[in-house]
């Protein structure tokens, strides 16, 4: 676990608006990966239909949780659109329990972020889906300063 | 409560497909819509603050736009079904092309086969017009559902 990134992490997650909108938190970061949890809440479920209602949100929280790892691998914060996506679902999610989604950056190159992503709910040893995908770095430098400043926590008056 | 079948007949006499999208909660969380024009169905995603994930372009979250075309394909294969069920995803892989901008945004499904128990989709999603996409998916959906939503 390492303070600093998962700080910087809170603050990108809570910069965003559709992140606000689904109560999405970081709960573990460290050099290598970060652990987002999406919550159980009632915006995403439909009582009159119990079975596979997370329908789409679970793409949302890889996405993000794969986008959050980028920052931990990079020594400067860059904003890092997404190149593609692929995700494998292995079993459906039950609703009454919250989906983590563990994502990690395992190579870093000039121009490209590679990571994968797990995303289970009471067992880690038994993935609901798995996910790889791809990033492109805009380069040093050619990240909004503003937005920049509020993700490495250099302007905190202006994150909360 | 109405049965799946019974609300995807109706939206199919009245051309209102939103009762059966508003079954899906995320879908009526980001917002999504549809309408038919002859037998193609385009599903819209009108502009939403809450749906933005790039705050300095600004710019729809990625996953918003990845969730949209996947319940694209789910409806559009739930709503051809001769026994309308749910479609479950297997898998779903999106490419990125543009940022997608904070207006409207349109999907269209064009199922690519239709197997007994899979369904096997290719999906667009443009903003200002369709031969400039914003993405592009496919992904496998399981149909024999049936039975879980009896």
């Amino acid at each position: 676990m390492n303070a600093h990134i998962l700080a910087k992490c809170q603050r990108f997650i809570e910069s965003l608006a559709h992140m606000r909108k689904l109560k999405m938190r970081v709960i573990r970061a460290d050099e290598k990966s970060i652990t987002v949890v999406l919550p159980v809440q009632e915006q995403l479920i439909n009582h009159a239909f119990d079975t596979y209602m997370h329908g789409g949100v679970l793409t949302t929280l890889v996405d993000t949780a794969s986008s959050l790892s980028t920052i931990p691998a990079l020594k400067e914060y860059e904003l890092c659109p997404t190149l593609d996506l692929r995700i494998d679902h292995m079993s459906t999610p039950v609703l009454s329990q919250p989906l983590y989604a563990y994502a990690e950056c395992y190579r870093v190159t000039r121009n490209v972020l590679f990571t994968r992503a797990t995303v289970y709910q009471e067992n880690p040893e038994k993935p609901v889906a798995y996910a790889i995908s791809t990033f492109m770095r805009p380069g040093e430098g050619n990240t909004d300063p503003a937005f920049k400043a509020v993700i490495d926590g250099d302007n905190v008056e202006e994150v909360n | 409560m109405d049965t799946l079948q019974s609300l995807v007949s109706e939206a199919h006499k009245t051309g209102d497909y939103q009762p059966v999208i508003d079954l899906i909660p995320y879908a009526r969380v980001i917002g999504v819509k549809c309408e038919r024009f002859g037998e193609e169905m385009i599903f819209r995603l009108p502009r939403n603050p809450e749906n933005i994930g790039n705050p300095t372009i600004p710019a729809i979250h990625g996953g918003v736009i990845a969730s949209f075309m996947e319940l694209t394909a789910a409806f559009e294969l739930t709503l051809q079904l001769e026994q309308p069920a749910l479609a479950k995803i297997i898998d779903f892989s999106v490419d990125y092309m543009r940022a997608g901008l904070d207006r409207d945004t349109f999907a269209m499904c064009k199922i690519e086969r239709q197997g007994r128990r899979v369904g096997n989709c290719s999906i667009t999603a443009w903003q200002d017009r369709k031969s400039h996409p914003i993405a592009s998916a496919r992904g496998h959906f399981l149909l024999d559902t049936l039975s879980s939503f009896r």
